[in-house]
């Protein structure tokens, strides 16, 4: 059986070289309904040896990363191997393509799981001992409160997005700035753009100000979100996982 | 009548001409011949005509907008963005994006002739652009073609199969051209395939050798993976271009991430050559030595950046070095001849190591692997530098590269025994993007300039050149040119998007031009 893994792996090695470049290239569109039929003739027939997700066991290859059914469309690679590898059984036409259009599916799904099929549980802190961080070594309750700005908080996210924002907070509030020129008064507002050359901000009435920066221009930044931008270098992922179970009980 | 005209010209006065291949040897002054400027990586230009001292005239000289319709080129909603450096040969620029490619007056921006690819697929995600051998011109298209186009018409004189789109490999690397070799790279990490570099024959495209991103079954480096499968799926992409010394004959490459990316608990082991600088022989494809940056990589830090190539003094003896600042946050200086390592230091404060080990290279903390509940990592996996290209000044002694200090949660999506395919991924994320300024001697931090701003990394390749100038984009839209030898702003012009790729420049008729390109822009500037 290792040998017949060896005859694909090796089959995926030369293709590069052998492939031509006949006709446009297009993937085999996933009709649903037909890979659904298709799982259940994987199930009767191929589970037992490639195993539950079509990635091959001991016993034999990885169907995934076939080569030969990489190449497959609607079964015509498929089929004329299930006829010649020993101990396959010939399927009829339709269950071939129902099977190609699950293997297919498996395959696609297999190229888009950089993201996850079910949300992964990020509820495994100690909410007591992230609540004792929240309200001590962390600081975080200097700025916010699980009775004010932070009730509910646990209904109105899903956990993931909980601990997203926790380390990550959105920039909901511009950066603040207070811009002294020389000549004239100090203007504070929301900054629009900073680069080194020049800042804009808006004041408090919308009024639109711009300065040239340099040695007579004075900038100081009043950044809201600073202090969660420093936390990132302190925080243990362990106090991450006990501060997010804590914010998740507060509904 | 007027395309027949720029035709004729262009049969004229460029075609027949090409590239002097000893253009390849020697510092760029008036082409701009191959990605780098020239074989050695670093970036930097002797000519001085634009400097310290007149740099506040620098003004624009022209401005080409790229168009192209249909297809994604390199952006999103058909628009075309230049991720490519531009070569510049006899007058005559060329540049491409995703399946297209142009040759225009390097003076004026006009063009002479564009050439477009009848594309079969792949990932549009961007082209880095085009290689040159004699008259000659050659890219690689999504679908994993090497095309040759004559330099003078834009003609197809051949094309060849460089991958396999069934296996979702696409193409986006520049080829590099050493002697009669044109050198090509493959990318793509969705399914779980081997990287490779190739050779083709220059005349011909004929397939002269190919090595493979993993050692060969049975060797001793074949032991840093659990099994022959798992290695032979195992990634190691080739996205960035060579470098190369002609007095070694050593290429100089780096390696991208292994496969499965993020769920790396199937690939226990240091997964080489992966994550690695890679020295081969060009005319053989054989390995001459490797060292891995990032062992058992499982956070998408693809060591590809350029291998830069300078000679200095180490412990008061001349060497022949090579750095990388690699996408994992950490800088490297080894020896090129002999792969020897001598230096080791982070470029960027990073989160992920338990140290350095013997050979040098960054061991992994286990605690900074992707968790199914997350952990906080940083640099993030756009990484603390990314494909842009770094640069290196022999007037000041010092490698450049625009950083930046990123945080994100890495992800564990699938934690089966056999993961395959990426199985994770991370979110980001918070980032301050900065230029490094760093001594490879110590690997110290000579200086650092900070980007105003929160957020983004700076997606700009850097430019050093001998009038006292390092050219980089900054954060925002600006073209900065800074000080090299203390990062102070001295001049920037703010353009209608952020640099998108590296800068060159190149002298014609007594003027000197600086390029970059911005989205589908290409801006010209000079001292008028």
């Amino acid at each position: 059986m290792r040998r017949l893994s060896w005859a694909i792996a090796g089959v995926t090695l030369l293709c590069p070289m052998l492939m031509g470049q006949a006709g446009p290239y297009e993937r085999q569109k996933v009709d649903v309904a037909a890979a659904k039929r298709g799982s259940a003739v994987y199930t009767q027939y191929c589970i037992n040896c490639h195993g539950a997700a079509a990635r091959g066991t001991e016993t034999a290859p990885d169907l995934i990363r076939s080569s030969l059914l990489l190449k497959d469309r609607l079964g015509n690679e498929l089929g004329p191997a299930l006829k010649r590898l020993a101990g396959h059984n010939p399927l009829t036409s339709e269950q071939l393509v129902d099977l190609t259009h699950f293997l297919k599916q498996q395959l696609e799904g297999t190229a888009r799981n950089r993201n996850p099929a079910v949300p992964p549980n990020v509820l495994t802190g100690d909410a007591q001992k992230g609540r004792a961080y929240f309200e001590g070594a962390g600081e975080c309750a200097k700025c916010h409160s699980a009775t004010g700005d932070l009730a509910g908080v646990g209904k109105r996210y899903e956990p993931m997005d909980l601990q997203q924002r926790f380390l990550f907070p959105r920039s909901t509030k511009p950066q603040l700035a207070t811009v002294t020129p020389a000549a004239g008064p100090a203007v504070s507002g929301e900054v629009v753009k900073i680069d080194d050359f020049d800042i804009s901000l808006t004041d408090a009435s919308g009024q639109y100000h711009a300065w040239t920066r340099g040695p007579n221009v004075r900038v100081e930044i009043n950044d809201p979100l600073r202090q969660h931008h420093e936390m990132l270098d302190r925080l243990t992922d362990q106090d991450i996982h006990n501060v997010v179970r804590y914010l998740e009980t507060l509904k | 009548m007027k395309p027949l005209l720029i035709l004729t010209t262009a049969l004229c006065c460029f075609g027949q001409a090409g590239l002097d291949p000893a253009k390849l040897l020697q510092p760029p002054t008036d082409s701009w011949p191959t990605y780098n400027g020239d074989y050695s990586g670093r970036r930097f230009s002797p000519l001085k005509k634009i400097n310290q001292s007149n740099i506040g005239g620098l003004t624009l000289a022209w401005v080409r907008r790229t168009v192209v319709a249909g297809r994604q080129a390199g952006g999103g909603n058909n628009a075309a963005v230049i991720k490519g450096t531009p070569i510049v040969i006899n007058g005559v620029m060329y540049y491409t994006v995703p399946d297209h490619a142009w040759a225009i007056d390097a003076r004026t921006g006009r063009e002479i002739w564009h050439y477009e690819w009848p594309s079969k697929g792949g990932w549009h995600i961007g082209n880095r652009g085009a290689a040159a051998w004699r008259d000659t011109l050659y890219f690689e298209t999504p679908d994993c073609n090497l095309v040759a186009l004559d330099m003078g018409n834009g003609k197809e004189r051949w094309h060849t199969s460089i991958c396999d789109l069934e296996q979702f490999y696409y193409a986006s690397v520049a080829p590099i051209v050493i002697r009669e070799h044109v050198i090509t790279g493959v990318s793509g990490d969705d399914l779980d395939i081997p990287g490779y570099i190739e050779s083709h024959d220059a005349r011909t495209g004929k397939l002269e050798w190919r090595w493979y991103a993993h050692p060969e079954p049975g060797t001793p480096e074949a032991k840093t993976w659990p099994s022959v499968e798992a290695m032979m799926h195992g990634g190691g992409m080739t996205w960035v271009p060579s470098t190369y010394d002609p007095a070694l004959n050593l290429m100089y490459f780096g390696t991208g991430n292994p496969q499965p990316v993020i769920a790396g608990q199937g690939r226990a082991g240091s997964n080489l050559y992966t994550e690695s600088i890679i020295a081969l022989n060009p005319d053989t494809g054989k390995l001459a030595w490797y060292f891995q940056p990032s062992p058992h990589d499982t956070h998408d830090w693809d060591a590809v950046q350029t291998p830069v190539l300078f000679d200095a003094d180490i412990q008061a003896k001349p060497r022949k070095l090579l750095a990388q600042a690699s996408r994992n946050g950490w800088f490297f200086v080894l020896d090129r001849a002999t792969g020897e390592h001598i230096l080791t230091s982070e470029f960027v404060k990073t989160n992920w190591t338990l140290g350095v080990d013997a050979k040098g290279q960054p061991r992994l903390n286990p605690a900074k692997q992707p968790k199914p509940d997350g952990a906080l990592v940083s640099p993030n996996q756009g990484g603390a530098i990314n494909w842009p290209p770094p640069s290196y000044s022999p007037d000041t002694g010092l490698f450049y590269a625009n950083a930046a200090r990123a945080w994100s949660v890495y992800y564990l999506y699938d934690e089966d025994d056999k993961p395959e395919g990426w199985g994770g991924n991370d979110r980001s994320g918070y980032s301050e993007a900065m230029v490094q300024a760093i001594d490879p001697k110590t690997g110290q931090i000579r200086w650092s300039h900070k980007w105003p701003g929160n957020g983004g990394g700076a997606r700009s390749g850097l430019l050093s050149t001998a009038g006292g100038l390092l050219f980089a984009g900054d954060t925002n839209a600006n073209l900065v040119a800074l000080d090299p030898a203390n990062g102070n702003p001295l001049w920037h012009a703010g353009l209608h998007g952020p640099l998108t790729n590296g800068p060159i420049t190149y002298e014609l008729d007594g003027t000197q031009y600086l390029v970059v390109a911005a989205g589908d822009t290409l801006y010209a500037f000079a001292i008028r």
